[in-house]
């Protein structure tokens, strides 16, 4: 039986603490679990344990950078917690604390809290940072938006980054809404052939990892660089494009297999235009996890798109 | 000759708008060459800057962490080329480290290009926290500035103001402080504060200075004694520091000449700071002076540093000694009147001289003087900090610490 494991993450002053401390005093979402609260952030609000119901909420502050799995291992047997409720630190990766949780704890839930009169700011000057928690999570809270204040920019802000997340937004005077702004894809995904324009390669190769399935059967033209794979590379090569997320030094190459009989003829990093069908099969890439998969219906050579690099 | 001035600070901190304070009032008519790295909720307008003739330059190519490689250097290189501006201003990314800034833009420099100014803002009410769950990065800012200056000190509560400074002392014991809110400043104070001229240091000096020229009126025929002491008095108050230098690092006199040559030209920061690296010295000794009064009160001070040069070098047999602290707190010309009349009482020991400016509760400042049986208070201008300065003989400085509430 896994542990479920609630994440809060966001920047400090965003409403973590408080909305986390609401919902354990919620008989609703607090029926008496065995509940270890890890803090990794310390804010201006604290937790007041007594206003929880049941005396079953553990609260351990914790270093974000030097936790270790053995440590909240310990933890959760101390407490025989039946449930974790995490508040990260904003100013680092979640990824990196992923990847130390005890094997039997499961990420059921990740919530991102951002105050709406700061996010923008925060995104135009660590926006590593704020795609990290963006990208990850099912859904972003968005609080004290001014009443009547213009949402479109947080939409964008959060929509680019993560096609598929729930955005609430908070007014200050105490209102609150979904966001159910439709963001149509800049393709086709029904066209026989689903034609990709060069600056929307990001935003493909984004929809496409996420949802492999839905394009399974359909096919694709896009431009790209030819990348070989690190192993496998017998007919088979790796179309795609350097994406930059934040700024020049995150600039990764973003590529999809695709078996071509000729691949090993194709020159390293030259320009092609690729049609191909598009499958979701596991992959070593994709560890073991469903993935696109592309199957070459041609490879001809191909002009530099205007910007070589793009971005999502 | 242009001087690189840098700007750190975490996002919100104010730097834009310390930076628009600095031009509007501060630089006078020095040519001017802006690099930003942030993006700003209040841009620097253009306008303004047209206005004001400086050139502004963004390094848009990405954040801090790409910019400070390759690219930085050459874009300084090149505006300092294109432009000869007398000033470089740059506000790096707000998640980037000071260090790394300055050692960016030491690349660049030679004779004719300095570091000039190194300055983290930081919004005073938000230390704690960010101190807390930020780690390295703010930390950096805080510890490697030669100044720091706090914003929006005047929206929150004096414990809340104490502690910051506190922490901020616990990090940074030697930078200049600014503790006032900038709009009771002036861009020439400043200025003053960013080229650590009216230290503490300096006013314990003079008022030790007055004390002497006081002495010599007094008494006469200590001609060659007295000679000396004029000699001090004419060198004005860095003769003080430089004597109090050489005691605490004997022997290097000549390097240290040096440094405080340096430090008037207002770059003496990073010098200071290696040597302190190296040495370990000053900055330590600062540190014992700090722990020493807050086992006293509970409160943190700063910036204590001449004291024990006062005692050591100036008299050994005289046993004057000076206390000195800098104090965010407010005060009323009745709660200064009170502590100058138990000073006067003469239990916490003989006091010669004191003097300070401090805040008052209403939002004006207080400047006083005392020597005995002469009780001067009045209203005057703001300072950067409040400053509290006491000479005499067998002082009790717990007692007069806790006279004042510091």
């Amino acid at each position: 039986m896994p542990i479920p494991v609630y994440v809060f993450t966001g920047f400090l002053d965003a409403g973590k603490t408080k909305f986390i401390q609401e919902t354990l005093e919620d008989p609703r979402f607090n029926a008496g679990e065995r509940t270890l609260l890890l803090v990794f952030e310390e804010g201006e609000e604290e937790y007041d344990l007594s206003a929880f119901p049941k005396k079953n909420v553990y609260q351990e502050v914790l270093d974000q950078d030097t936790v270790t799995t053995q440590q909240l291992l310990a933890l959760q047997k101390k407490y025989k917690a039946q449930r974790v409720v995490a508040e990260l630190n904003g100013m680092k990766l979640v990824g990196d604390l992923y990847r130390r949780f005890p094997e039997g704890w499961a990420v059921a839930q990740e919530v991102m809290f951002a105050d709406a009169s700061t996010i923008l700011q925060y995104n135009a000057n660590m926006r590593n940072l704020v795609v990290d928690k963006l990208s990850g999570c099912e859904m972003v809270v968005f609080n004290r938006v001014a009443p009547g204040g213009d949402t479109m920019p947080l939409h964008k802000l959060a929509r680019a980054v993560n096609r598929r997340v729930d955005i609430l937004y908070e007014s200050t005077d105490g209102r609150s809404a979904y966001d159910d702004v439709q963001d149509p894809l800049p393709f086709d995904v029904n066209a026989p052939v689903i034609e990709i324009h060069d600056p929307d390669y990001g935003l493909w190769y984004r929809d496409v990892s996420e949802e492999p399935e839905k394009y399974a059967g359909k096919t694709v033209r896009f431009k790209g660089q030819v990348a070989r794979l690190r192993r496998d590379r017998e007919g088979i090569f790796a179309p795609g494009r350097f994406v930059m997320t934040c700024c020049v030094e995150d600039i990764q190459f973003c590529g999809i297999p695709c078996k071509y009989p000729e691949a090993s003829k194709l020159k390293a990093r030259s320009w092609v235009t690729v049609t191909a069908k598009i499958s979701a099969e596991k992959h070593s890439l994709y560890k073991g996890e469903l993935g696109p998969i592309l199957t070459a219906l041609s490879v001809e050579p191909a002009q530099p798109p205007q910007e070589e690099v793009v971005t999502f | 000759m242009t001087k690189i001035d840098v700007y750190s600070g975490f996002l919100g901190a104010g730097k834009t708008t310390l930076i628009r304070k600095m031009i509007a009032e501060g630089y006078g008519t020095q040519k001017l060459v802006l690099i930003e790295n942030e993006f700003g909720e209040i841009g620097i307008d253009g306008g303004f800057l047209q206005e004001a003739g400086i050139e502004i330059r963004e390094m848009n190519s990405g954040c801090i962490c790409c910019s400070l490689v390759g690219d930085f250097g050459k874009a300084l290189e090149q505006v300092i080329s294109q432009y000869a501006p007398d000033r470089v201003i740059i506000e790096p990314s707000g998640v980037g480290k000071l260090s790394d800034v300055i050692a960016a833009v030491k690349k660049v420099t030679n004779d004719q290009v300095q570091l000039g100014y190194t300055v983290a803002v930081a919004d005073a009410g938000k230390c704690k926290v960010y101190m807390r769950n930020f780690g390295e990065f703010y930390n950096n800012q805080i510890e490697t500035a030669s100044t720091i200056v706090l914003s929006r000190t005047d929206s929150i509560s004096q414990e809340k103001l104490d502690t910051a400074v506190n922490l901020i002392r616990e990090h940074n014991s030697v930078a200049t402080l600014v503790t006032t809110p900038w709009n009771q400043l002036t861009g020439g104070q400043l200025v003053e504060a960013m080229e650590h001229k009216q230290t503490l240091a300096d006013e314990l000096a003079r008022l030790e200075l007055q004390r002497l020229a006081e002495e010599e009126e007094h008494e006469e025929g200590h001609c060659c004694h007295h000679h000396d002491h004029e000699e001090e008095e004419h060198e004005g108050h860095c003769c003080h520091h430089h004597d109090h230098e050489e005691e605490e690092h004997e022997g290097h006199c000549c390097h240290h000449h040096d440094h405080e040559e340096e430090e008037h030209e207002g770059h003496c920061h990073h010098h200071d700071h290696e040597e302190e690296d190296h040495e370990g010295h000053c900055h330590h000794h600062d540190h014992e002076h700090e722990e020493h009064h807050h086992e006293h009160d509970g409160e943190g001070h700063c910036c204590h540093h001449d004291h024990e040069g006062h005692h050591h070098h100036h008299h050994a047999d005289e046993v004057f000694t000076s206390w000195g602290v800098e104090t965010p707190r407010k005060f009323t010309k009745e709660s200064i009147h009170a502590a100058l009349e138990e000073l006067e009482g003469g239990e916490m020991g003989t006091v010669l001289r004191a003097k300070g400016i401090v805040a008052a509760e209403d939002g004006t400042w207080i400047h006083f003087d005392y020597v005995p049986g002469e009780v001067d208070i009045r209203t005057g201008g703001a300072a950067v900090i409040g400053r509290l300065c006491v000479i005499g003989a067998k002082l009790d400085e717990k007692a007069i610490a806790g006279l004042f509430g510091v």
